[in-house]
Formats: structure tokens, C-alpha cells, sequence
């Protein structure tokens, strides 16, 4: 039946670092990763040399190809293991269930995860957005002028045509994650807006507006897994792999099976199977907002609530505090920082907190299970991880 | 020449396409007024993205076929930021997703600005817009009885 093989249990994250966020003038995407990196080995308690694994995405605003190795050069240390991973946005968490099964594979013993760009002051913003639109299709899409943005957008729009879903409840995502980001120190966006600001926000392609939209910026974040066996040599509370599971359902917006529904259901219910438990379980979501739509998609698709019913969930505050699943209470890359594909690393670095009890005022009470969902490519690549504390085990 | 300066020239150019073996024949139909999909001599299954073996049944047993040119809305968005520098000038202006006759969808472009008249499963003809003597690319444009 089920697969037998998992992580379940088997790697915890025990560092998480990040460098300043938001507009970091003057530092480029090494140094933003390496600045991250040394705060996640401060954070676990860990000298640099017991990495011996290195998975990063890559940064636009540089021109390594081998960003990891790169990386290992900069920070002076020689893994056994590397790679740098491109499946877009669900990077960050193709690359932490890669570090799993590495490390229980016995690939590596202690893998840092990091990634880090400066798509806000290391390159224009036309050249950050042309840097997005190149992943497209050269043929068969980008001829037409279809931003990624595009393809996000056109999902959400035939979501609305289909389930009714409305412009103010897309907006409400957005409002929701502002308020988050006004209590995470190092937000780039704090200033508190409503439904009527995201509205009235200038139209980028329909249903989005500017404010429906991530934001652009500098950043980075790192990660340190390592064994269950060794998590207890560190400093801080070892926060557990408890299930992984991905879905590349097509490379083309126009070969997506349907519209409106996305290759997020099987990533979870994988997951979901390895951890053994259900979206109900879960107390705190990391839920990857390129756009405000796309959070209300995944919503349903990783079972928070029923297909066609995200608008209404979100406007009766399902997503915030008190809520059925608080979700992206740092602000997510709609409010507290996009660095481009290092943004979903934030996500991780936010549920690892949360899972921590280590988020002052923006703690969700007693969270012990933590989902984080990453995507990319016009919903092409799709990444679950499922985390939880030692008393999950 | 700076190299910054190389680089915004390359970035105010539109990407265009360069077919490859497998879409060569695709990109000459263009040129002819034909959207040519393939059809698969041993499942019948039709489509639109130009590949050596059939999406279905990966037989390589593929012929081309004209396509009517009709086909309906299935999703759109109207693009009012430009995707960098090169597509300012087209601002504001539709994509569509369309579903043709056959079957297959395809990203496109409308024809003109009449967006107020953009709705899902409208239907739409295809009209291949000259880019240069070499490419020409398939728009689709309302039909008039709409
Ligand atoms: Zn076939």
C-alpha cells in the first residue's frame, strides 16, 4: 500500500538565521546568504564545520550557476553534498525535503538550506520582473507578453467566473497578511491598509492589483538540518521533519489539467500520509503568496476548506488569529519580504518560530504542527512540508 | 559600450521565438495563416504543443492538420504592467487562454483593446498578426456576431 520508506521523525531543523530583509542596498546575494547562514549556526549553537551538505536555489542578481558551491567557497567550507535546486517558488521546500531524505539516506549528516538575492536594489525592477517573465515559455507563451504574474492571474479569474469568488475577498488575503507583518519586526510593509486601498491600488493584470501583488526585495534566509539523533547537541529545540511531499503536474499554463485546481492536493495528501494527520491538525500555516488568489487556491487544496468556499473562509478571519489556521504570520512575500525564490524560505524560518513558542506577540497558542507550502511556475511546481514539534513525534 | 548598457538594450528587445525540430513546421504554418496541431495516426489524440511522440499514447506516428481557427475563452487577463520594457508600448492589452475546437488550449493574444466585450467562453477566431517577413504569430480576435 503506502510507501514504507519515510523522514518521518528522522531530520530536525535546529538553526534558522536571516539576513536583513526588505531594501539592503549594497550587499550582494552571497553576501546576504552567508550573513544568513552565520546567524542560523549562531542560532543552533553550531561551528561551520560540521556542514556538510548545501542545497540553495539560485539569485538572479547573480551570475553564479552553481549558487551552492559558490556559496560553500564564499563561507570557506567543502560539503559532501550540493546542489542548487530550480523548481521556481517551491524551492524552499523541495530543497528541505531533499535535505531530509539526504541526510536519512545517509548522504550528508548536517545540510544547511539557504538562499538568499537582492531582486529590489541589485538589479532594476524591469530587469527583476524580466528575470520572472523568463520563465516562461520562449516559444509558446512569452511572444504573447504573459508575465508570470499572468498566469497566476488567469487561474484566479476563471476561480472567480467558477466559485464567485470576489475581487474584495482576493483583497481581504492581503489586508490579513498586512496586519501580520505590523507585529514582525524587520517587515518591509507596515503601514495598515483595507479592502477599499487594495481595491483602488493600480490594476497589474486582471483581477491583480499593485496590492494583490508581492512585493520586491532584498534577502535571505538559512536553515540547519540535521539528524534526529544529533538535534540534542544544539542550542535550541529541534523542530522535525514530519512529512514531505511534492507535484510537478505541467510545464505550460495551457497544459494545467484545470484552472482551478492544482497539483497542491497531491503534494499534501502525500505529506499529510507521512506525517499521519489532516489539515485539521495543523495549528500554523506558511502558505506561498506570490498573489492574494493563489492563497486562496491553495487554502482549498491543502484542505483548510472546501473547493470554492476560500473566499468566504478568509473573510471570516479563518486565516489570522482564532482562526481555523493562522497562516503567514510574519506577513508572507505580500507584506514582510520577496526576495524572489529565498521568499519561501521565510515561511519556514516563520513556522519554525512558531513551532518554537519563540514569536512573542505574534505567537499562535500552543502550535505543535506546522504546514509549509510552497509553489512556483503558474501553479507547474508544488512542495508540502509538514513540521512538528518533539511532542508530535 | 558598458556591459550595463548591453544589458537594457537586450532587455527593451521583445523575446521572440526561435522554433527548435520539433516546432519548425508550426512556426512556417504561421506564416501561412494555418495553425497546424498534430494528430496522432494511432490514438487520435490532438495537440497543440508540438512534440516528437503523442502526449497520450507516445506513438510518434503525428500528422499535421490544419485547425479551423475557432476556438472559446477559457481564462483570460488583461495586462496593464508591461513584463518589462519591451511590452510597454502594448500596454494595456489581453492574453487569453483559448480552448480550440480540436481540443488543446494555447496562450494567445486578443486583437485591439475591446476588453469590455472579453468574457469566458467567448468565441474567437485566430488571425495570425506579421511580426516580420520570418515570424508571425496566432492572436485570436472576437467574432463580430458576438
Ligand atoms: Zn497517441
Amino acid at each position: 500500500m503506502q510507501n514504507k520508506r519515510s523522514i518521518r521523525g528522522k531530520v530536525a531543523i535546529v538553526g534558522v538565521g536571516q539576513s536583513p530583509s526588505g531594501r539592503v542596498p549594497g550587499r550582494s546575494p552571497l553576501d546576504l546568504t552567508a550573513d544568513a547562514t552565520l546567524k542560523a549556526l549562531a542560532d543552533a549553537g553550531m561551528d561551520k564545520s560540521e556542514i556538510d551538505g548545501v542545497l540553495t536555489g539560485n539569485a538572479f542578481a547573480s551570475s553564479f550557476h552553481r549558487f551552492s558551491v559558490a556559496l560553500s567557497e564564499y563561507l570557506n567550507i567543502q560539503p559532501s553534498f550540493s546542489n542548487t535546486l530550480q523548481v521556481s517558488g517551491a524551492t524552499a521546500g523541495a530543497a528541505v525535503n531533499i535535505a531530509a531524505a539526504a541526510i536519512n539516506g545517509g548522504l550528508a549528516d548536517t545540510v544547511l538550506v539557504a538562499c538568499g538575492d537582492s531582486l529590489l536594489t541589485g538589479m532594476t525592477p524591469d530587469m527583476a520582473i524580466r528575470a520572472m517573465t523568463e520563465s516562461r515559455d520562449q516559444q509558446y507563451e512569452m511572444p504573447f507578453g504573459i508575465p508570470v504574474a499572468n498566469t497566476f492571474a488567469m487561474t484566479a479569474q476563471r476561480h472567480m467566473k467558477e466559485y464567485g469568488t470576489t475581487s474584495e475577498q482576493l483583497a481581504q488575503v492581503a489586508v490579513t497578511f498586512r496586519e501580520h507583518a505590523r507585529r514582525t519586526p524587520g517587515a518591509q510593509k507596515t503601514d495598515s491598509i483595507t479592502v477599499e486601498d487594495v481595491l483602488n491600488s493600480k490594476m497589474v493584470t486582471t483581477p491583480y492589483h499593485k496590492l494583490d501583488c508581492s512585493l520586491i526585495s532584498d534577502g535571505a534566509v538559512a536553515l540547519i538540518l540535521t539528524s534526529a539523533e544529533k538535534a540534542h547537541e544544539y542550542t535550541q529545540e529541534p523542530i522535525y521533519i514530519l512529512g514531505g511531499g511534492e507535484y510537478y503536474s505541467h510545464e505550460h499554463i495551457f497544459l494545467m489539467p484545470e484552472l482551478t485546481q492544482t497539483g497542491a492536493v497531491q503534494a499534501a495528501k502525500k505529506a499529510y500520509e507521512m506525517a499521519g494527520v489532516t489539515a485539521k491538525d495543523i495549528d500554523v500555516a506558511g502558505i506561498y503568496d506570490c498573489f492574494t488568489g493563489t492563497v486562496l487556491m491553495m487554502l482549498e487544496d491543502l484542505g483548510f476548506c472546501k473547493k470554492g468556499e476560500s473566499g468566504p473562509f478568509v473573510e471570516a478571519g479563518e486565516i489570522t488569529y482564532g482562526g481555523a489556521i493562522p497562516t503567514n504570520t510574519h506577513g508572507g512575500m505580500l507584506s514582510y519580504a520577496h526576495p524572489g525564490i529565498p521568499a519561501a524560505w521565510f515561511h519556514f524560518a516563520e513556522v519554525v518560530r512558531q513551532l518554537r513558542n519563540s514569536c512573542g506577540e505574534r505567537q499562535v497558542a500552543s502550535a505543535e504542527l506546522g504546514l509549509v507550502h510552497t509553489l512556483g511556475a503558474g501553479f507547474s511546481t508544488q512542495a508540502t512540508t509538514i513540521l512538528g514539534t518533539g511532542s508530535t513525534l | 559600450m558598458s556591459e550595463q548598457k548591453v544589458g537594457v538594450e537586450e532587455a527593451l528587445k521583445k523575446p521572440l521565438p526561435t522554433p527548435d525540430g520539433d516546432s519548425q513546421p508550426m512556426w512556417d504554418g504561421f506564416k501561412e495563416g494555418k495553425l497546424l496541431l498534430q494528430h496522432c495516426g494511432d490514438c487520435g489524440h490532438v495537440q497543440y504543443y508540438q512534440q516528437g511522440i503523442c502526449r497520450n499514447c507516445q506513438s510518434p506516428n503525428l500528422q499535421h492538420q490544419k485547425a479551423s481557427g475557432r476556438g472559446v475563452i477559457h481564462s483570460y487577463s488583461v495586462v496593464h504592467r508591461a513584463p518589462g520594457p519591451a511590452f510597454r508600448d502594448d500596454v494595456p492589452y489581453a492574453v487569453l487562454l483559448v480552448e480550440l475546437e480540436e481540443g488543446p488550449r494555447m496562450i494567445s493574444r486578443l486583437v485591439g483593446q475591446d476588453f469590455d466585450s472579453l468574457d469566458f467562453d467567448l468565441p474567437v477566431r485566430l488571425e495570425t498578426i506579421k511580426v516580420s517577413d520570418e515570424l508571425f504569430l496566432p492572436y485570436f480576435a472576437l467574432n463580430e456576431c458576438n
